[in-house]
C-alpha cells in the first residue's frame, strides 16, 4: 500500500521550558489503513491529531500527507486542503444546530461545488449506510447521541476524504450506539478504503482499528498490529496493554 | 461570595459586551433627561407655549418614551438572559436557589442602570442645555438662563423613579423565565428550532392588500379637495391608513416569508452552494423571531420616515407658501403720499446700502359683465366670514401693468417666472391665481372690463402663481398692457397703492419691521417675508423640537435594535463558525455569510418599511 501520511520527527511545545507535548513523532500511514492512537490523558494523542489534522502546527519536524507538506500552506492554503483532504469526527459532534441532518452532510459537498443532484444521491446513499435515512429532516437536538454521531461521520465521510481524524468519536455515547458507530467506520474502511485515524483512550473502540499506535509523555512507545487476529483477541492483546501502562505510571 | 460581588466580577469579566449594553441604555436615558428637563423647564415653556399646546405634546411624546425604554431594556436584557442561561444553570447545580439566582441578576441590572443613570444624567444636562441655547438663538428669546437650574431636581427625580420601574420590570420578567425554566432545562439549555411556520395564501393576499390599500389612501391626499382625507375627515382616514399598514405588515411578513423562503429553499442549484446552505436554514431555524423582529422593525422605520417627513413637511411648505404670502421682502399700503417719504426714512436708518428698491404700484379695481369671472373675482367679497367683514373686500379685477409686474418680480429676484413670460398686447391678460388649478381652465377665456362707459374685452393667454403683490393687499390681480393700464388709469381712481421694498440689505431685518409696524399702527397690509419666516419658525419651534425627540427616539430604536438582533444571531452562531472552519471554510467565506445574513436582513428592513 502507498504511504499516504508521514509524519517526521514532528514536536510540539507549548510554553517554553514545558515538558513536550509531542515529543521528535515519527510513524507512517499506508492508504486505507484504519489506526488507533492510544494513551492516558495528556500523553499528547489530541495534539497529534491537532497538527496532522492543520488545526495546530507542530514546533518541529515534518508532516506529508497526500504528497503536502502542511508546513508550507498557508491559512487558506490549509483551509483549502481541509476541505479537499480530511474529514473530522468530534467527541462533541460539532454538527450546526440550525441545520438539518441532509444539510449538514451536505455542507462539505457544496463546498467542492458539486452538483446539487449528485450531492443529494451521496447524501441519501451515505444516511442509508449510517442508519440515519429517516432521521435526514431533523435537526441535530432532535436525534439521539449516537444518531448525531453517526451524521457527524456521514458528513465527514461524504466527501470521500484521504484521511478520516476521529477525535475520541465515542467517547458521548452509550455502549450500542458506541458498537453501532464503530462498525460504521469499520465498513467505511473495509468497503470505501476510508484511511482513519483516531484518537481514543477505550481499548474496545481501537480493538476496530488493524493497527495501534501507543502513546506516553508525547512519545510513541509501543505498536501493536492486528494482522490475522480477530477483533476479541485483537482487544484482549489491547486490554493488557493498556493495564500494563497503567502498571508503569 | 455575596451577590454584589459576583456581579462585578461578572460585569468586569464581560465588560467589552456590558460596556455597549450600557453605552445605549446610556444613550436612551440621556434622551429621556433632556427631554423630562425640557418639560420641566418652566421658564422656556412660558417662552414658547401660550395655550398649553406644548405641555400636551410633551406628556403624548413622553407616554411614547416611557414606552420605548421599557421596551428596549427588556428586549437587551433578554438577549443576555439567552446568553447566560447555561451559566445560571452552572449556579442552580451549585446549590444557588432560584431567588438568589435572581438577585444576582437584578444586582446587575442595578448596576448597569446605575451607571447608565448616571451617564445619562451628565449627558442630558448638556443635551438639554444645548436645546435651550439652539431655541433661544433661532427664535431670538430673551431668556435669563440663571432662572434654569443647571440640575432640574425634579426631572433628576422623575428619571430615577422611572429607572426604578423599570429595574423592577426587568427582575419581573426574569423572574418569569427562571421559575418558568426546570433546572434541566438550564444545565442543558441548547440552540432548538422554532415552530415551523406555514405559508398561509389568504392572510398574505389580505396582507398585500392591505398595504396597497394603505398606500392608495396616503396617495389619495394629493388630490385635494376630491380625497376622501377631504371629503370623509383626516382622523379617521389617517387612523384607517395607520390600522391597515400595521395590519397589512403584520399579515404580509408572518404569512408570506415562509413562502419566499421555501421557494428560495426549493431552488436547489442556489441552494446549495457554500453560502446559502448555511444563511438560508440559519433563517428558517429562527423564523419565528426573525418574522417578528422584521415587523417590528418594519414599523419602527416606518414610523421613523413618517415622523421625519412630516417634521420636513411642516417645514418645507409654510416656507415655501412664504413667497407667495409676502413675495416682497416688505410691503405695505399707502393711504396718503407723505407716507412714503417717512417710511423711506425709517428703511435708510436700518440699512445704509443703496440696494433697495421702492416700487409703487397703484392698482385699479375693474369689474366685469362676464357672467364667468374666476373665483378670485369675488373672493373675500361676502358676508359670513366674522374675521374678514371688517375688511371687506369689492368684487372686480385689480388691474396692474406688464412693466409694474416685470419690474416686481425682478426686484423680488423670481428669475425663473421672468423668463416664461412674453410680451402682452392690449387684448390680452394674465390672471394672478390664488390656488393653483391643473386644469388651467380660464386660459383663453374673455372678460369683457368695464373701463367708464366703455367696454374692453381681454383675453387670458396665462394664468400664473408668481403673484407679485400679497394676497393681503391684492387678490384677483390682472396684468394687463401698459396701454390699457393707461387707459384705466385715466378712467378711474385708483383703489389701492401699494409700496414694495426689496433689497438685500433688509432681508432678515426684524427691527426694520418693528418700526414700520409701529409707524402703519399695526397695519394688517404691512407683510414681509423675512419677518412671515420667523414668525412660522416661532410658532412652529415647539412641534419640530418635539417632532425631532420623535425621530432620534426612533432612529435609536431602530439602530439599537438591529444592532443587538445581528450581535445576537453572530453570538449564537459562534461556535458554528468555528464547526465550518474545521471542515475546511476560509476565514473570507465565513465572512461572506455572517455578511449576506446581516445585509438580506437589512435589504428587507429598508424596502419593507419605506
Amino acid at each position: 500500500m502507498a504511504t499516504l501520511l508521514e509524519a517526521n520527527e514532528v514536536t510540539k511545545i507549548y510554553a517554553k521550558g514545558q515538558r513536550p507535548s509531542l515529543n521528535k513523532v515519527s510513524f507512517n500511514v499506508a492508504e486505507s489503513e484504519f489506526i488507533a492512537i492510544m494513551g492516558a490523558s495528556g500523553s499528547g494523542k489530541t495534539t497529534l491529531l491537532n497538527v496532522l489534522s492543520t488545526i495546530d502546527t507542530p514546533t518541529s519536524g515534518s508532516i506529508v500527507i497526500n504528497g503536502v507538506n502542511l508546513k508550507q500552506l498557508s491559512d487558506t492554503g490549509s483551509a483549502d486542503f481541509r476541505r479537499d483532504n480530511l474529514g473530522f469526527i468530534f467527541q462533541e459532534y460539532f454538527l450546526l444546530d440550525s441545520l438539518t441532518i441532509r444539510e449538514n452532510i451536505s455542507v462539505p459537498l457544496t463546498l467542492q461545488k458539486l452538483p446539487h443532484k449528485k450531492i443529494e444521491k451521496m447524501v441519501r446513499s451515505l444516511a442509508e449506510r449510517f442508519g440515519i435515512a429517516s432521521q435526514l429532516d431533523k435537526y441535530p437536538n432532535e436525534l439521539s447521541g449516537g444518531q448525531r454521531q453517526r451524521a457527524s461521520a456521514a458528513r465527514a465521510i461524504v466527501k470521500q476524504p484521504s484521511i478520516l481524524f476521529a477525535d475520541e468519536p465515542t467517547g458521548a455515547l452509550d455502549s450500542n450506539s458506541a458498537t453501532e458507530l464503530l462498525k460504521t467506520l469499520k465498513e467505511a474502511n473495509d468497503e470505501l478504503h476510508t484511511t482513519i485515524l483516531m484518537v481514543t483512550h477505550d481499548a474496545y473502540a481501537a480493538s476496530f482499528a488493524n493497527r495501534i499506535l501507543i502513546f506516553k509523555d508525547g512519545s510513541i512507545i509501543r505498536e501493536l498490529l492486528k494482522q490475522d487476529a480477530d477483533r476479541r483477541t485483537f482487544y484482549e492483546t489491547i486490554a493488557q496493554e493498556v493495564a500494563k501502562l497503567d502498571t508503569e505510571r | 461570595m455575596n451577590n454584589l460581588s459576583m456581579a462585578l466580577k461578572n460585569l468586569k469579566k464581560n465588560f467589552s459586551f456590558y460596556a455597549l449594553y450600557l453605552l445605549s441604555v446610556s444613550f436612551v436615558i440621556t434622551v429621556f433627561f433632556a427631554f423630562t428637563s425640557f418639560s420641566m423647564n418652566t421658564v422656556m415653556l412660558e417662552k414658547i407655549s401660550g395655550n398649553g399646546r406644548v405641555e400636551m405634546m410633551c406628556n403624548v411624546i413622553s407616554v411614547f418614551l416611557m414606552a420605548f425604554v421599557v421596551f428596549y431594556m427588556s428586549y437587551s436584557n433578554r438577549f443576555f438572559l439567552r446568553r447566560r442561561t447555561k451559566e445560571l444553570g452552572v449556579y442552580a447545580l451549585l446549590g444557588y436557589r432560584k431567588t438568589t439566582v435572581l438577585s444576582l441578576l437584578t444586582t446587575e441590572n442595578l448596576l448597569v442602570c446605575f451607571g447608565a443613570f448616571i451617564v445619562g444624567i451628565l449627558l442630558g444636562i448638556f443635551f438639554h442645555k444645548s436645546i435651550v441655547f439652539g431655541i433661544t438663538k433661532l427664535l431670538d428669546l430673551s431668556i435669563n438662563n440663571s432662572k434654569i437650574p443647571f440640575f432640574n431636581v425634579n426631572a433628576i427625580a422623575k428619571t430615577a423613579c422611572f429607572i426604578f420601574a423599570i429595574v423592577i420590570v426587568l427582575m419581573l420578567s426574569n423572574s418569569r423565565f427562571l421559575f418558568k425554566t426546570s433546572l434541566m432545562g438550564l444545565v442543558r439549555f441548547e440552540k432548538s428550532a422554532e415552530r415551523k411556520m406555514k405559508f398561509h395564501a389568504v392572510p398574505s393576499i389580505v396582507g398585500f392588500c392591505c398595504i396597497i390599500l394603505g398606500y392608495v389612501l396616503a396617495l389619495d391626499i394629493l388630490r385635494g379637495d376630491k380625497s376622501v382625507w377631504f371629503s370623509i375627515g383626516y382622523t379617521p382616514i389617517a387612523m384607517l391608513t395607520l390600522v391597515l399598514v400595521v395590519v397589512g405588515t403584520i399579515l404580509f411578513i408572518s404569512s408570506f416569508l415562509p413562502f419566499v423562503v421555501h421557494i428560495s429553499k426549493n431552488n436547489k442549484r442556489k441552494f446549495y452552494t457554500e453560502t446559502k446552505i448555511i444563511t438560508s436554514p440559519n433563517f428558517i431555524y429562527r423564523m419565528r423571531s426573525n418574522s417578528k423582529t422584521l415587523i417590528m422593525l418594519t414599523l419602527l422605520s416606518a414610523a421613523t420616515l413618517t415622523v421625519s417627513s412630516v417634521m420636513a413637511l411642516s417645514l418645507y411648505y409654510p416656507i415655501a407658501a412664504v413667497s407667495r404670502m409676502a413675495p416682497s421682502e416688505i410691503e405695505c399700503r399707502i393711504e396718503n403720499e407723505s407716507e412714503i417719504d417717512a417710511i423711506k426714512q425709517i428703511v435708510n436708518e436700518h440699512s445704509s446700502k443703496n440696494d433697495v428698491s421702492f416700487l409703487q404700484t397703484n392698482i385699479y379695481k375693474v369689474t366685469s359683465t362676464s357672467e364667468q369671472v374666476p373665483l378670485e373675482y369675488s373672493a373675500g367679497s361676502s358676508k359670513g366670514d366674522s374675521d374678514n367683514e371688517k375688511i371687506l373686500r369689492n368684487a372686480g379685477f385689480e388691474c396692474i401693468s406688464y412693466s409694474n409686474y416685470m419690474a416686481l418680480l425682478e426686484a423680488q429676484g423670481k428669475k425663473g417666472a421672468l423668463e416664461q413670460i412674453g410680451g402682452l398686447h392690449d387684448s390680452e391678460c394674465i390672471l394672478v391665481k390664488y390656488q393653483p388649478a391643473s386644469d388651467n381652465a380660464e386660459t383663453g377665456n374673455v372678460y369683457p372690463l368695464l373701463i367708464g362707459n366703455e367696454e374692453i374685452s381681454v383675453t387670458v393667454i396665462a394664468t400664473t402663481l408668481d403673484n407679485p403683490i400679497s394676497f393681503a393687499n391684492s387678490i384677483g390681480t390682472l396684468i394687463v398692457s401698459d396701454d390699457l393700464y393707461d387707459a384705466i388709469a385715466e378712467e378711474i381712481s385708483p383703489e389701492t397703492e401699494v409700496l414694495s421694498i426689496n433689497g438685500q440689505s433688509i432681508k432678515d431685518n426684524e427691527a426694520l419691521f418693528l418700526d414700520l409696524s409701529e409707524y402703519l399702527n399695526d397695519s394688517p397690509y404691512l407683510q414681509g417675508n423675512s419677518h412671515r419666516i420667523h414668525e412660522i419658525f416661532s410658532l412652529s419651534s415647539s412641534t419640530f423640537l418635539l417632532l425631532g425627540f420623535l425621530v432620534i427616539l426612533f432612529f435609536i430604536a431602530t439602530g439599537s435594535i438591529l444592532y443587538f438582533n445581528n450581535l445576537s444571531a453572530i453570538s449564537d452562531s459562534k461556535a458554528d463558525y468555528e464547526i465550518l472552519r474545521k471542515i475546511g471554510y476560509t476565514d473570507r467565506t465565513v465572512k461572506k455569510i455572517i455578511k449576506k445574513q446581516t445585509i438580506s436582513f437589512l435589504v428587507f428592513r429598508f424596502y419593507s418599511g419605506w
